[in-house]
This record gives C-alpha cells, sequence and structure tokens, in this order.
C-alpha cells in the first residue's frame, strides 16, 4: 500500500467546497456569536434579572457539548414550534448560541479587567453607565479582548465540524462523502487537515495583525 | 468671599463598608469661591467623604446640598455630577483617545455642547494649564504631571461650580508636583470653589482658605490654615501635624 498524492490532490476542488460552507458558517456564528456574547457579557456583569438570565444561558451552553445543542436545534426544536428547521439555519442557530456564551466569558473578562477608575471618572463628569459602557469601557476592553477572541474563532472553526451530523455538507461531511467513493481515509482526513490548518493559521495571522493594529493606535 | 448659602453643604454623613465605619457624622459647609483643604491620617475617610458628594460612594445617612438642592441619587445625581469636577489621583485619563477627546467627550454627550464649541473650549482649558501643544497627543504620551493637569482641564470642561481633588499630586514625581499645583492655585485665585484632599501643607496654607482636619471618621479640628497649623487646638491635629510638617 502506497500513499496516494494524487487523491489528496483530487479530492481538494470539492473539499474546497465544502471549506467554504465552513468558512461561511463560522463567519456568521462569529458575527452573532459577538452581538449575543456583548450582549450577554454585560448583562453578566449588571444588577438587574437580566444577570441571572445570562447567566443560565452561559453556565447552560458551556456545560454542554456543541452536539448535543446542534441536536436541540435541528432535531428538538421543530417539534416546539410545529415546523422543521433547515440543516443550515439550524447549523447557523446551534454555532452562534453557542459561541455566543464563550464570547460572553470573554467580554466579561475585558470589561473586569479595566480599572474601575475609569467608569469612576466617566460617571463623575455626569456620564450614564451606558455612555460610559460604549465610550470608555467597551473600547478599552475591545483590545483586551482581540487575542481571546481569535481563538474562540479559531475554536469554531473546528467546532463547526460537529454540524457535519446534520448532514451540512461542509468540509468534513465533503471528507466523509469523498471516503464513501475513493475507500481511501488517510489521504482524504490528512487533506481535510490540511485545509483546517491552512484556515485557523490565517485566522491567526489575521488577528496577530489586528492586534498590533490596535497596539499602534495607543 | 463667601456667600450666605453655601455652596456645598454636608449634614451628619455616615459611611461604612461592612463592619468598618469610615464616616461618623461628617458635617461640613464649603462657601462658594472657598477653597477648603482636607487634611488627616490615612484611612481617616478623607476620600470617602470627597467620593460620597459625587455620590461615587452612597452614603448611609445623612444629607448633601449642592447650592441648596439636596443630592438625591433617584433625581439629580447626574446633574449634580455635571457641577462637581473630580481629580483623582490616580488621573485616570481615559488612554484611548487624545488628550483633546479626553477632554471634549463628556461636555458634548452629557451637556449636549456641539463639537466645535467643546473643541474650542477645551483648547482655551489646555492653555490654561499650559498643554496647549498636547491636544494630539494619548495620555500615555505624557509625564504624570501632564496627565493630572490634563485631568484638570477635563474636569474644568464641564463647567462645574465646585472642583474636588482628591490627593491630586500623589502619585507624582517630586518634580513634577509644583506644576499641578500652580494650576490649582491659579484656579483658586479666579474664585473657583474647591475642596481638596491632599498632605501637601504649603498649599494648604498659602492656597486654603481654611483647613479641615478629620480623623477616625470625624472632622476633629477646622479653621483658617495660619490657625491649625501654628495653634491647633486638639490634641489629635497637633500629633497629626508634629509627624508630617
Ligand atoms: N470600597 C471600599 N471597601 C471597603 N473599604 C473601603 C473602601 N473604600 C475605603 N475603604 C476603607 O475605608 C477607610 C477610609 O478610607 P479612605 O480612602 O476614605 O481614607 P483616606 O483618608 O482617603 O486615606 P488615604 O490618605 O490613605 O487616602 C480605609 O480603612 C479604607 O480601607
Ligand atoms: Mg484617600
Amino acid at each position: 500500500m502506497s500513499f496516494r498524492w494524487d487523491l489528496v490532490w483530487s479530492s481538494m476542488p470539492m473539499l474546497l467546497q465544502g471549506a467554504r460552507l465552513t468558512v461561511q458558517l463560522t463567519a456568521i456564528a462569529v458575527f452573532f456569536g459577538v452581538i449575543i456574547g456583548t450582549i450577554a457579557g454585560i448583562a453578566r456583569l449588571s444588577k438587574g434579572p437580566q444577570k441571572y438570565i445570562a447567566a443560565v444561558y452561559i453556565d447552560f451552553i458551556r456545560g454542554t457539548p456543541l452536539l448535543v445543542q446542534t441536536f436541540i436545534v435541528f432535531y428538538g426544536l421543530p417539534g416546539i414550534i410545529g415546523q422543521p428547521i433547515p440543516a443550515y439555519t439550524a447549523a447557523v442557530l446551534a454555532l452562534s448560541i453557542n459561541s455566543g456564551a464563550y464570547v460572553a466569558e470573554i467580554v466579561r473578562a475585558g470589561i473586569q479587567a479595566i480599572d474601575k477608575g475609569q467608569t469612576e471618572a466617566a460617571l463623575s463628569l455626569g456620564m450614564t453607565s451606558a455612555q460610559t459602557m460604549r465610550y470608555i469601557i467597551l473600547p478599552q476592553a475591545f483590545r483586551q479582548i482581540l487575542p481571546p477572541l481569535g481563538n474562540e474563532f479559531i475554536a469554531l472553526l473546528k467546532d463547526s465540524s460537529l454540524v457535519s451530523v446534520i448532514a451540512l455538507e461542509e468540509l468534513v461531511r465533503k471528507g466523509q462523502i469523498i471516503i464513501g467513493r475513493t475507500f481511501r481515509p488517510f489521504e482524504v482526513w490528512l487533506a481535510v487537515a490540511l485545509i483546517y490548518l491552512v484556515m485557523t493559521f490565517s485566522v491567526s495571522r489575521i488577528v496577530d495583525f489586528l492586534e498590533k493594529r490596535v497596539k499602534n493606535g495607543v | 468671599m463667601v456667600s450666605r448659602q453655601p455652596m456645598i453643604e454636608v449634614r451628619n454623613l455616615y459611611k461604612r463598608f461592612g463592619n468598618l465605619e469610615v464616616l461618623k457624622g461628617v458635617s461640613l459647609s464649603v462657601g462658594r469661591g472657598e477653597v477648603v483643604v482636607v487634611i488627616g491620617p490615612s484611612g481617616s475617610g478623607k476620600s470617602t467623604l470627597l467620593r460620597c458628594l459625587n455620590y461615587l460612594e452612597t452614603p448611609d445617612s445623612g444629607q448633601i446640598f449642592l447650592d441648596g438642592v439636596e443630592v438625591d441619587p433617584k433625581r439629580n445625581l447626574r446633574q449634580v455630577r455635571q457641577e462637581m469636577g473630580m481629580v483623582f489621583q490616580s488621573f485616570n485619563l481615559f488612554p484611548h483617545m487624545k488628550v483633546l477627546d479626553n477632554i471634549t467627550l463628556a461636555p458634548q454627550k452629557v451637556r449636549g455642547t456641539d463639537k466645535e464649541s467643546a473643541e474650542k473650549l477645551a483648547l482655551e482649558l489646555l492653555a490654561k494649564v499650559g498643554l496647549a501643544d498636547k491636544a494630539h497627543s494619548y495620555p500615555g504620551e505624557l509625564s504624570g504631571g501632564q496627565r493630572q493637569r490634563v485631568a484638570i482641564a477635563r474636569a474644568l470642561a464641564m463647567q462645574p461650580q465646585v472642583m474636588l481633588f482628591d490627593e491630586p499630586t500623589s502619585a507624582l514625581d517630586p518634580e513634577m508636583i509644583g506644576e499641578v499645583l500652580e494650576v490649582m492655585k491659579k484656579l483658586a485665585l479666579e474664585g473657583s470653589t474647591m475642596i481638596v484632599v491632599t498632605h501637601e501643607m504649603g498649599f494648604a496654607r498659602e492656597v486654603g482658605d481654611r483647613v479641615v482636619f478629620m480623623d477616625d471618621g470625624h472632622i476633629i479640628e477646622e479653621g483658617p490654615p495660619r490657625e491649625v497649623f501654628s495653634n491647633p487646638k486638639q490634641a489629635r491635629t497637633r500629633e497629626f501635624l508634629s509627624k508630617i510638617l
């Protein structure tokens, strides 16, 4: 038995198609994840009842597997709302909600890392809590948050492979399909792994770049 | 110099942190244009008193009046804060904003001043604190003394009725203390109402209209600087002064 490079190459076009979906899903989930996570992270630090809602959400998501969350959305939710949810929508939903909880913790830590004197200075000038958050805390927290947020994106890029279980043809699913036809798992999974590596490496480069830009802005 | 209606009146203020009682019934009246210097040992409650005035700490009981109006956090907290500029020991400038934006942010967002007037005022204030050329620097590019002068300009930009200073020079290298005190003296001469917590006894003597000595959550003694410094009536004041003078 020999290693067949030609199979690695010939599966590339189809795998790249899957990778496109992987990137798309991740990008959308990151987008909504940041929105959800910012809201949940701020809510978690607030004093009202929303604090507890946010805590339950964050703990539930972080304490359960993404796979199970995906099943709940794809197989469970339709029974409750009375209509099927397309796999794509279910995947975006599950990934966004999942990412939101992790981003919330990142946002919370980022906000808490900002010196209390910043808030006091803003309040002493007559600013509202919302203005203080918007103009003083979040812009500074963003700098703190960027590296862990980058790591979260990378994690999500890899974790998105789990939605292959609901038959969404992202990168892993495409790999499975090709193996079904070629019976060459080693070459195909290696090709899949290489594509993931290129994607995660690119993201971390981009994050590094942004981090430097932000640092130089000070 | 001091009008009948006090600018700030504090009545019987109490504040505790857990089991630690920090303010034990403090009453104080500050006249319009008066410069009151608060001195006292570490932990005596000076910062807490100042921070209760603008409700950065919520007092447990007691009343605070600003220009005859009682401070009520439910009704007029933000208005009151706009009228009390605060300068902190650790400057607390916004590091992600240029000096100019540090100064113009609150007037725009809180007072609703338009950008052009806010910048005009900011540049005037920067000139006043001797930093006209630093408008486009970031706080991180300034020395401690320069940062504190920007912080003063930032507080002044809200055109407050009272300025509160909490040990504004304590975090500074000795050679920078003078430039900050100089700015504060200028404000005092212009007739600003000021409450200054400081260990700078020279400043207290020269600029203060009145010195208030605090110890253990009480105001022990107050009076004109000359009297308090040269002829303290209370034993605790004498003891404190003997340690620092
Ligand atoms: N947020 C807080 N929580 C708990 N204890 C506090 C808090 N703020 C102040 N204290 C305590 O209250 C006491 C009085 O503090 P305060 O800062 O008012 O003293 P101070 O006179 O300003 O002293 P210093 O000269 O050291 O600044 C101190 O024992 C301090 O540890
Ligand atoms: Mg203090």
